[in-house]
């Protein structure tokens, strides 16, 4: 409650309480003057008119005196009429106004000022003319010395036969007022009445607006001020991100609703916010996982590109070479005959022909791997090749203590490459199987369809029960001229070769391994669209 | 006398096939390019030429058009490197008799040289 007050200029409340709290002193005081001046008013016409008719009764009872001529009678009545409290004064005047009887002997004979009401009730210049006002004033109401509120009345006493036919011959008959009597009446009573309920009236009033303005204020308080700070502190609150937070719900007036509203606007805020971190979330991923691509694409695009130009040179030195390795068997073949066959010339010359032949198979390989660039594409059946893959090797005497155990897709298993390429990658499969088994035990060639990220893939599997490839050999595993092979096995162009003619067609080749159990192979080639 | 001619650019490969030829009694005549072997073949006859499939100036595959054209008796038997294997296959196919690879030994030269002679010798 006293929040509201401290800033009046930032509360609805104290605006409110404020407002009709004005309105309501402002008409309660032209009500509480209104009231009172009306009484005054009304009482001073009750004044009036007493005084009127004391006036009357005072004429009524000196009539006789007067008309008789009996001054001292006359005397004698007005100060008795004038003993009741009250009554302060009660003279009579001749038209001149010469005091001729008075309450207060000592007023007798004196003349009254020009300016009195009892002049001025008629004329309208009594110092200068003797024009007459056209309606006459026959009171005024004024403070004595004494500070007390005097009612002074005056009431002319007309010329009437009986007077001018009395026998002192006093008035004449043209005379139309003979003079004036002159009451002042006292109204200090009535001012202490009226200011005893003024008095009263004031306290009812100040009652009034205080217990109104506080039954205002609560109500205000109950009804606008709390809802709408319970209001102000939960925005503060989602304003400083806090979206937990209801406010409290206490009627179904436009206050309650308004609450409510908010409270399910803010339901909805956090909805959206949950929603948005989601987004957020899930957009990073989305990107993490785009760069993530991007990135080994462009690593992919870059390696294509070596191994392409490195196959490029690799040809080009490969024909250079054979020239030259053609001299050098020719050559040693030659000198060889010329020794005997135990002689250490002879068994020299073997060395120099074997390494000779080393670097005849180091060429071929590379040539191979030259030719990793595809040539002729067309529609070929990956079983069908696989079939007559294994029927190659299975001649060779390499294998010929390997068993295959073939598990073919039902479907044909279309793909768009060059037929001689994937021979040459399944060769290669076979023949590093058989190495990693020693060239005994059974290699597991499977065939089937899978999806992966959303696309369609053909995955060809090589699964031997050979040593395994070792944790850290991994990541090498497809660089060219990588090997594990004995000094003279092996060229690590194989898997190079095989990876880049997948890669080329859209697949990938995935490995999983145990260090003596045996390794599989995955290779995946994308499905050619239209084909099961 | 069985005549040979051996046209290759690389001089080590035709002293290669002289020197492992020569020895076993075949009459063996070297030509540097395709050129120079076709001028050779004008003034003489030979019962086999050794071709190498690529040289600068005249290809192989060229050569061995003419010889099939203008020498229909002379056998053909082409140097490949293993890259050209499906020349090589071409060539087979346009009348060469047969083809070595590059790098050969004396053996595979011998082998594939005595071959030729006797399915001729037997036609």
């Amino acid at each position: 409650m006293k929040n509201i007050f401290r800033n009046p200029e930032k509360s609805i409340a104290a605006k409110l309480i404020i407002a009709i709290g004005a309105l309501m002193v402002i008409l309660t005081l032209i009500f509480w003057y209104a009231i009172l001046a009306k009484q005054e008013k009304d009482i001073t016409a009750i004044a009036i008119r007493y005084g009127g008719s004391f006036v009357n009764f005072t004429k009524e009872s000196i009539h006789h005196s007067m008309l008789n001529f009996q001054p001292d009678e006359t005397q004698r009545m007005l100060e008795t009429l004038s003993r009741p409290e009250g009554v302060q004064r009660v003279s009579i005047y001749n038209h001149k106004g010469h005091i001729l009887f008075s309450s207060q002997k000592q007023n007798v004979g004196q003349t009254v000022e020009k300016t009195s009401i009892v002049c001025k009730g008629c004329h309208t210049e009594p110092e200068k003319s003797s024009d007459l006002l056209p309606r006459q004033k026959k009171w005024v109401v004024y403070k004595n010395e004494k500070g007390f509120r005097i009612l002074q009345i005056v009431d002319e006493i007309p010329n009437e036969p009986a007077c001018y036919t009395a026998a002192c011959h006093i008035h004449q008959k043209n005379q139309k007022t003979l003079g004036f009597i002159d009451a002042q009446l006292s109204l200090s009573f009535l001012d202490e009445a009226l200011l005893r309920q003024g008095l009263a009236l004031t306290a009812y009033v100040v009652m009034f607006v205080l217990s109104v303005s506080l039954f205002l204020g609560i109500i205000i308080y109950k009804i606008v001020s709390r809802p709408v700070s319970d209001l102000v502190h939960g925005m503060e609150k989602v304003a400083g991100g806090n979206l937990d937070y209801s406010v409290p719900i206490k009627s179904i007036d436009e206050m309650g609703v308004l609450a409510q509203t908010f409270n399910s606007m803010i339901k909805d805020l956090k909805t959206a916010q949950d929603q948005r971190e989601k987004w957020t979330q899930t957009l990073e991923m989305e990107i993490a996982k785009k760069t993530e691509e991007i990135r080994r694409t462009h690593a992919n695009l870059v390696q294509t590109e070596k191994l392409a130009s490195l196959g490029r040179m690799a040809a080009g030195v490969a024909h250079e070479i054979n020239n030259p390795l053609t001299g050098v068997v020719t050559f040693a073949h030659l000198l060889k005959k010329r020794f005997p066959p135990d002689s250490t010339e002879a068994q020299d010359l073997t060395v120099i022909i074997e390494q000779a032949d080393r670097c005849s198979k180091i060429i071929r390989n590379l040539l191979t791997f030259a030719r990793a660039t595809p040539s002729e594409k067309g529609k070929v059946s990956i079983n069908d090749i696989i079939k007559r893959t294994i029927f190659l090797v299975q001649n060779q005497e390499k294998f010929h203590h390997i068993k295959f155990n073939i598990k073919l897709d039902e479907d044909q298993l279309v793909v768009v490459g060059d037929a001689s390429q994937f021979q040459q990658i399944f060769l290669n499969m076979f023949i590093n199987a058989a190495d990693a088994m020693n060239e005994r035990g059974q290699i597991t060639v499977a065939t089937r369809k899978i999806e992966e990220n959303g696309k369609r893939y053909i995955e060809i599997e090589f699964t031997d029960e050979g040593h395994g490839i070792k944790e850290e050999d991994m990541p090498k595993l497809f660089e060219p001229f990588f090997t594990t092979k004995p000094v003279g096995k092996g060229t690590g162009l194989g898997l190079s070769v095989s990876h880049g003619i997948v890669k080329h067609l859209g697949g990938h080749v995935k490995v999983k391994s145990a260090v003596g159990k045996g390794t599989s192979f995955f290779v995946r080639l994308p499905l050619t669209e239209g084909e099961k | 006398m069985k005549k040979i001619l051996v046209i290759d650019d690389e001089a080590i490969v035709r002293t290669s096939c002289e020197r492992t030829l020569g020895p076993e009694g075949y009459e063996v005549k070297l030509a540097a390019s395709g050129r120079e072997g076709l001028s050779i073949l004008e003034k003489e006859s030979f019962s086999l030429v050794l071709l190498d499939l690529k040289m600068p100036d005249v290809d192989g595959i060229e050569v061995l058009n003419k010889i099939n054209a203008i020498w229909p008796d002379t056998k053909v038997v082409m140097i490949t490197g293993y890259s050209t294997v499906e020349t090589a296959v071409q060539a087979l196919r346009l009348g060469a008799y047969n083809f070595i690879e590059k790098p050969f030994t004396p053996d595979t030269l011998l082998t594939a040289v005595k071959e030729v002679f006797e399915k001729s010798e037997i036609a």
